[in-house]
């Protein structure tokens, strides 16, 4: 189980893991332990307060095995009960695994974003890269943080 | 009103300018007034909320299905708070997965596919209180809040 930064704006609770790396737009991405192969199995998934702020999700279309993506490409696409959402890959890299609940049960985003709820495993072609453009967990927070706020100023 | 007939009650959800909230209300409208308006009658979430005796009789005196918005689930524990039986929930999401061609959107006035997947979920709630009411459910119900009055 992952150990999480946390903070409470207005009456929501928000937590950031912090064995991984992140997106400013809140996708994060953790490295797999090491297996056979070239390339670095890189998993992916939503943060709590993306998911949060993104609603109950009715359906998730994760990109299939096979798809090449470049950073930034996009890897899913959600559909909540406010907003559909195109979520960029975090990495460099080739889709070799998607969540399989995303077909039926796409809910266990909202319900277990960094453990059950992930989206898919990149094969990441160099993931050292991609990692160093990436967000640690403490500098997401201050992002994620400010961004709470000032959506809890809309409320 | 002939009291001894067995009829069920609807409680959607009371979610005004939620999406969803429009969806189950559009399809309780449509169950009690449309579908089966002898065996199907709706009892307002905000009246249970409000401790309105009558809807609170309504519910503990007959089997209810209730519509729910969102995962808070407001019609389905207001309905047990009452002392209801809840014979069947619907959550609206969990609906839309299943008629994913038709969309909600819009908030006081649904969108075609807001208004499709309420009849969809209309004639699915239909349905079930087909078989309720074919059920010996219960042998006497109590007069329902509001009858024939407008919409709650």
């Amino acid at each position: 189980m992952p150990e999480f930064l946390e903070t409470t704006v207005d009456k929501f609770t928000f937590k950031v893991a912090t064995d991984r790396f992140y997106t400013r737009e809140g996708v994060w991405a953790t490295p797999l332990p090491e297996g056979e192969g070239a390339g670095v199995r890189v998993r992916v998934g939503l943060s709590d307060f993306l998911q949060q702020r993104s609603g109950d999700i009715a359906f998730a279309e994760v990109k299939p095995e096979g798809t090449a993506l470049a950073a930034g490409d996009e890897v899913a696409a959600i559909e909540t009960i406010k907003v559909n959402i195109a979520l960029g890959s975090p990495v460099n890299g080739k889709v070799i695994e998607v969540n399989p609940d995303m077909e039926l049960k796409p809910e266990v985003i909202n319900q277990d974003p960094y453990e059950a709820g992930w989206l898919a495993t990149i094969e990441a072609t160099d993931w050292e890269t991609d990692r160093a453009q990436l967000l640690d967990p403490q500098a997401y927070f201050v992002v994620m943080k400010a961004e709470a706020e000032e959506e809890a100023k809309k409320l | 009103m002939n009291e001894s007939r067995q009829r069920v009650v609807i409680v959607p959800c009371s979610g005004i300018g939620k999406t969803y909230g429009s969806v189950s209300r559009e399809a309780a409208y449509e169950v009690t007034e449309d579908l089966r308006p002898d065996t199907a009658a709706l009892v307002p979430l905000s009246l249970l909320v409000l401790g309105d005796e009558q809807a609170r009789a309504a519910v503990a005196g007959s089997q209810a299905i209730t519509i729910d918005g969102c995962k808070l689930a407001c019609a389905t524990k207001m309905v047990k708070e009452s002392g209801g039986e809840v014979a069947k929930d619907y959550a609206v999401l969990d609906v839309y997965r299943r008629y994913k061609q038709f969309k909600p959107q819009g908030i006081a006035e649904l969108n075609a596919g807001g208004q499709q997947l309420a009849q969809a979920l209309a004639q699915e709630i239909a349905q079930d209180v087909d078989g309720l009411v074919g059920q010996d459910a219960a042998p006497y119900m109590a007069p329902l809040p509001h009858e024939g009055g407008q919409h709650g």
